[in-house]
């Protein structure tokens, strides 16, 4: 981590009644801390990752509220850890980002819920769902349910969210249940404020240990304990859960006076509902609603008071509830029956099964509700002619556009060391033919888009190898390339991929980028970090580990050698020798580096030593529009410009001022045999005397020769372009 | 209830771009003026340049007017629901309309028309790039108001800013939000690079109050054109108009490419095409069309050529401003050159270089053998390779290279003369438009020609054999043309054919 985050360590010391103003996951942090936690874990992955930096980072004020912090090596261990709570009354929480981490959390998320805590434990999930996310698309939801956990979805404001926190734990304990609240994206990177309290400090912590180890059978996954855990969860964590949520009213009811309808709404899309109300007339922008709506800060479980009651005397109810299945909408429906209230459930009917609950998909499924259901009091046509204002001038560019947009999904960035490897790999496929290549998570995952469109199958965070493993003998001779980052090596794939491909004798080729972090989810370190702005030493080098597996082919190598990349690729794809052939593709991350070096460069530039800049370049005059090397190559500053010859039609490549110097372009195109036209460029600035004198011999050597041609053979000068 | 409404503001923007921090810029201003604010942002992994939004919401009251009230702020832009729409990029905004959050009794654009092109459109074989007049449509039609400017026009110090900083600059001018200036300075110095993005943020302001720069400056006067020899300026000068267009630009070129003779040559071979253009409407689409093509092709580019331009002054010149180096900064320049067997065999005598070739082909050494130079072209010795290599452009007329272009080009002309004289006068022009698949070098260049083969066997020939007047010829031609540009493989160009006619034999696989 190449970053510093003393400005977001200070928000978190803020005291009683000063203003906190930061972002979301922040705002969470806080409440943590003013929760009076003991101990915080989680594992690193957008939205959340950032809560994880800042406690990196913030060792000294945890220690002086004795507060451990420690990443753990994947959700399944955050989770884990939180059996501390299980034992003692200590508050922990753990983050993650959901649904993935959550899957990979359940093993321990079922023991530690059956078990039941002493302390409160919140689980901080980021709901990586909608635009932006990075993962497939499941609900948080189903966890909660099977686990007799409970789950918050507080509303996407810092007025509310912290408090609901703090309120989490106070649920977790009255009911020896823990708690996941779940965040979306948008409200993880809200930036508002709400008015801080006084950091909490814990009973037990770092400062003050526990006197001595409880034992108590009860609190054993094993049977008998089991059983009674299950008796225990449905006749009293569940009323006791129920009870609580009522008494501190965490849901909430905003009343209306249009009253023959209402709306049930997930606590993280509240003011998506309001705000498609004040768009039709029916709210102001303060939460002043005339149809009625229920806020449920908690969706598990809900209350059947709450829910009868608020139906009650309603021809109809719209849920507002965001992806599938529709379990509120279900449980609502049922809550309703058993109550015998007649009350009209509509929700998927109106809103969308799958996708993001946007401004528009919530407006345009509201006004369905009302023209469906026709309250008193409401002008149904007004209601209509809103939505036909707001949704046309969309359909209208859209028709003026009249074609589809290039899409722009995110790709490796400028210099990526992980881009050179795709690039050996397509070269390399040009000699042995395609291979069956297994895909994981990580940055690596955009080889799957183009210009490489490489990767046959994605299973998970380090689960490339295991899931190459029954494709590997149906290839017969010709192997198979798994593609595994560091980050997911460390995660599971040592674990899970490499001992069974050992144990296996599994024949097969996987690559694995050690770019020097867990790039994707910004640059956290992982047991093989070399160093980094914490000067932490090398801990595990991905070889030894690999070697201590059992491997036995093992070739560490630098990437922006592609030659000597597509070479080790060749070996390994055509040796005679069986097994598991791993090649570790080591090159730090140049978002990283970049964010080291370009201060340093800038700080020596500006002293006045002599510095060189190297970039790359294509020459227009060679360049003949094919764009291979952009299909080889990928590079955002490798791009294109219209051609400055005015006989030729297709854009030249054109490498812009982006460029980091990598020299993976030039690299392409000399193993690739592209063409001549890439060259490389060191540009010295301050330069020596020395330096000054080697340039004007040069100059006036080969200024003479080329006024020598010219004068012989003039070249013609540059013309505009014939008219069409 | 009362009619105010929050302010909102939705920022487009690339990973790398810093929208996170104009985000920030802006959430911070809008605090110091003690204005209710929220911002929300998808980053995710968008942050690796992919695109991205982010939003950001004031009340247009201070918290103290407020007193202790809160406005309930949007998370998710609404359709047609934006004050502000704040682009980095054409096809961004145009997006930005596409999705609905602009709306033309609302929204105030804020938009860099330059294009900064998606991989989709860079890899394409030929030209990918979206049409810009698309998107400009909707940028015209529907916001409420524009501001629009094309960064690389701008004139100094706005020209080289960051876009952030700038655009920061055009909203505060823009006057829309109440923040005064003032609170966006502060937000600035707090911030990451204060003193340059102050330079920016006053840059955009400035440009706001005198208003952006209209369309593009004239174009600079161009330097004087290298003299002609007198007997092709005479016999340039007979051509029409819209050929000699062409000519003007192909002569000087094929004089210095190799001689006077053979910018004659030049001449010669549209000779007979110009006889046989019927110039509907006085207008030589198949002439000018065979003017351009020939130019291109009869300058193919082997290593004398790339010798030639690489060792060029013109080119040392525009290489030190293409890599900003400054004046009095030396400049080394690595050129990666791979010359390998087929380019020795191309600069041989055709009895010589075309055993070796068929050799190294046959054998599979063809795009094996080769010898990996890296030559240091600003220094004497590496120039001098290259200089030396550019003299040998007078061999090159004994070269097996140049006698089987010359062949194929020969043969090309045919198709396209036998076409024209039959009065299938599209067809020969299509037959034309076929020769810009021969670019490239090395691997790149045989399967160009293995594809401009494929299409004159298996759909010029065809159309050539049926009897003439067939109105649906041109178009199988452009057809079977476009898809050898689809992929590298030729995939869709086999596939096309097939439809077309017999499928062609398989050929290898390419990158």
């Amino acid at each position: 981590m190449e970053r510093s985050f003393a400005k977001e360590i200070a928000l978190l010391r803020k005291g009683a009644g000063e203003v906190f103003e930061g972002e979301g996951i922040l705002a969470i942090a806080k409440a943590l801390l003013q929760s009076g936690v003991s101990y915080v874990t989680g594992y690193q992955g957008a939205p959340v990752s950032h809560l994880m930096d800042v406690f990196h980072d913030a060792k000294e004020l945890l220690a002086e509220l004795g507060v451990h912090y420690a990443p753990a090596a994947n959700e399944a261990g955050a989770a884990a850890m939180l059996a501390a709570s299980i034992n003692y009354p200590v508050r922990g929480a753990a983050v993650w980002k959901s649904t993935v981490g959550t899957n990979v959390a359940s093993d321990a998320l079922s023991n530690l819920a059956s078990a039941g805590v002493k302390g409160g434990v919140v689980m901080v999930v980021g709901e990586d769902y909608g635009e932006g996310a990075s993962i497939i698309q499941e609900r948080t939801h189903a966890f909660a349910m099977k686990s007799s956990m409970w789950l918050m979805d507080p509303r996407p404001d810092h007025e509310h969210l912290v408090p609901l926190i703090e309120k989490a734990f106070e649920l977790s304990e009255a009911s020896s249940t823990p708690v996941m609240a779940e965040v979306r994206i948008r409200a993880c990177h809200m930036r508002g404020r709400f008015i801080a309290k006084d950091n909490v400090k814990p009973r037990y912590g770092t400062h003050a240990p526990i006197p001595e180890p409880d034992f108590d059978y009860s609190r054993i996954c094993l049977p008998p304990a089991t059983y009674t855990q299950e008796k225990d969860k449905i006749e009293r964590r569940f009323p006791a859960a129920r009870a609580f949520i009522r008494e501190h009213r965490l849901n909430e009811v905003l009343d209306g006076d249009l009253n023959d309808v209402g709306i049930i709404v997930q606590g993280g899309h509240t003011n998506t509902v309001l705000r498609a109300l004040a768009r039709l007339g029916l709210a102001d922008h303060f939460g002043a609603t005339r149809v009625p709506v229920l806020v449920l800060n908690v969706t598990y479980p809900l209350v059947p008071e709450e829910i009868t009651g608020f139906c009650a005397g309603k021809r109809a109810v719209l849920i507002v509830e965001e992806g599938n299945p529709d379990y509120l909408e279900q449980a609502i429906a049922a809550t309703l029956r058993e109550g015998d209230i007649q009350t009209r459930v509509i929700g998927k009917k109106v809103l969308p099964l799958a996708g993001e609950y946007t401004a528009e998909v919530v407006l345009t499924g509201l006004v369905r509700f009302l023209e469906g259901t026709m309250p008193r009091g409401v002008d149904v046509a007004q209601v209509a002619r809103v939505l036909e204002e707001a949704t046309a001038p969309g359909r209208k560019a859209k028709a003026l556009i009249g074609a589809t947009l290039p899409p722009r999904p995110p790709g490796f960035c400028t210099g990526c060391p992980e881009r050179p490897v795709f690039a050996a790999m397509k070269i390399v496929q040009r000699e042995v033919g395609q291979v069956h290549v297994a895909a994981d998570i990580g940055c690596h995952s955009f080889a799957t888009l183009p210009p490489f469109n490489m990767g046959n199958s994605i299973l998970g965070y380090g689960l490339g190898l295991s899931s190459a493993q029954a494709v590997a003998p149906l290839f017969g001779e010709k192997r198979t390339i798994t593609v595994m980052g560091d980050g997911g090596f460390w995660h599971n794939g040592l674990s899970s991929g490499v001992s069974a491909a050992v144990q296996n004798r599994t024949d097969g080729v996987m690559i694995v980028l050690d770019n020097n972090y867990s790039s994707a989810t910004g640059q956290q370190a992982i047991p093989s970090t070399r160093n980094s702005r914490q000067d932490v030493p090398q801990r595990l080098p991905i070889e030894q580990a690999l070697r201590a597996m059992g491997v036995r082919w093992i070739r560490t190598q630098g990437t922006y050698r592609v030659k000597d990349m597509v070479k080790t690729l060749r070996e390994a794809l055509t040796t005679k020798e069986k097994g598991l052939k791993v090649i570790v593709a080591a090159e730090e991350c140049m978002l990283a580096r970049q964010r080291r070096e370009k201060p340093r460069y800038a700080a020596a530039l500006k002293a006045g030593e002599r510095v060189v800049r190297t970039r790359y370049g294509v020459d227009a005059a060679t360049c003949t529009g094919d764009h291979s090397c952009i299909r080889l190559s990928g590079c955002p500053s490798l791009t294109i410009r219209d051609n400055p010859d005015p006989l030729r039609r297709d854009p030249v490549a054109y490498v812009n001022n982006d460029c980091v110097g990598c020299g993976l372009c030039g690299e392409v195109a000399d193993a690739a045999q592209l063409c001549p036209s890439f060259y490389r460029a060191d540009i010295v600035s301050n330069p020596t005397p020395r330096d000054l004198w080697w340039m004007r011999l040069r100059e006036r050597v080969i200024g003479a020769l080329q006024r020598w041609a010219e004068r012989r053979n003039p070249a013609p000068a540059p013309m505009p372009a014939p008219a069409e | 209830m009362s009619a105010a409404r929050p302010i909102s503001v939705l920022i487009s923007a690339m990973g790398g771009e810093g929208g996170g921090v104009m985000t920030d810029w802006i959430v911070a201003a809008a605090q110091k003026a003690d204005l209710p604010v929220q911002g929300t942002s998808i980053p995710g992994v968008a942050q690796r340049t992919g695109a991205t939004t982010y939003l950001v919401e004031i009340w247009p009251q201070t918290n103290a007017e407020l007193g202790g009230r809160r406005p309930i702020l949007a998370v998710h832009p609404e359709p047609a629901g934006v004050d502000v729409v704040i682009a980095t990029e054409l096809v961004e905004a145009a997006r930005c309309c596409e999705r609905g959050f602009v709306s033309p009794d609302r929204t105030l654009l804020i938009a860099a028309t330059r294009r900064v092109y998606a991989t989709v459109e860079k890899q394409a074989m030929g030209d990918g790039r979206f049409d810009p007049e698309r998107a400009f449509r909707a940028l015209r039609e529907i916001p409420a108001r524009t501001m629009l400017y094309d960064p690389d026009r701008l004139p100094p110090p706005a020209r080289g800013a960051s876009l952030n900083a700038l655009s920061l600059g055009l909203l505060a001018g823009a006057g829309v939000l109440p923040i005064p200036h003032e609170a966006f300075r502060a937000a600035i110095r707090a911030g990451v690079a204060p003193e340059t993005n102050l330079r920016g943020f006053e840059a955009g302001l400035a440009l706001a109050a005198e208003g952006l720069p209209g369309p593009e400056p004239a174009a600079a006067p161009l330097p004087p054109r290298a003299e002609l020899p007198e007997m092709l300026r005479h016999a340039a000068a007979t051509l029409p108009a819209d050929v000699l267009a062409v000519a003007e630009i192909a002569l000087p070129r094929l004089v210095h490419y190799q001689s006077a003779a053979y910018a004659r040559r030049y001449l010669e071979r549209l000779g007979p095409v110009l006889a046989a253009d019927p110039a509907p409407g006085g207008v030589h689409r198949l002439s000018a069309e065979v003017a351009r093509q020939l130019a291109l092709w009869m300058c193919y580019e082997d290593v004398v050529r790339v010798a030639q331009l690489k060792s060029s002054a013109a080119r040392f010149a525009e290489l030190r401003a293409e890599v900003r180096a400054k004046e009095g900064e030396p400049v080394a320049v690595t050129e990666f050159l791979k010359p390998g067997i087929g380019e020795a065999a191309d600069l041989l005598p055709p009895f010589l270089g075309r055993p070796l070739r068929a050799w190294a082909e046959r054998t599979g050494r063809i795009g094996r053998w080769h010898l990996a130079l890296r030559v240091r072209s600003t220094s004497i010795t590496g120039f001098l390779a290259l200089f030396l290599l550019a003299r040998l452009r007078r061999w090159r007329p004994f070269s097996a290279r140049f006698a089987e272009e010359q062949a194929a080009i020969a043969a090309w002309l045919a198709r396209i003369l036998a076409a024209a004289r039959r009065g299938d006068h599209d067809l020969a022009l299509e037959i034309a438009a076929c020769a810009r698949l021969l670019k490239g070098y090395g691997d790149t260049y045989r399967r160009g020609r293995e594809g401009f083969a494929l299409v004159m066997q298996h759909a010029v020939d065809p159309a050539r054999a049926a009897p003439a007047g067939d109105a649906s010829a041109p178009g199988r031609v452009a057809r079977a043309r476009e898809a050898a540009l689809a992929d590298p493989e030729h995939k869709t160009l086999r596939a096309t054919l097939a439809s077309l006619a017999a499928p062609p034999p398989l050929a290898r696989a390419a990158e």
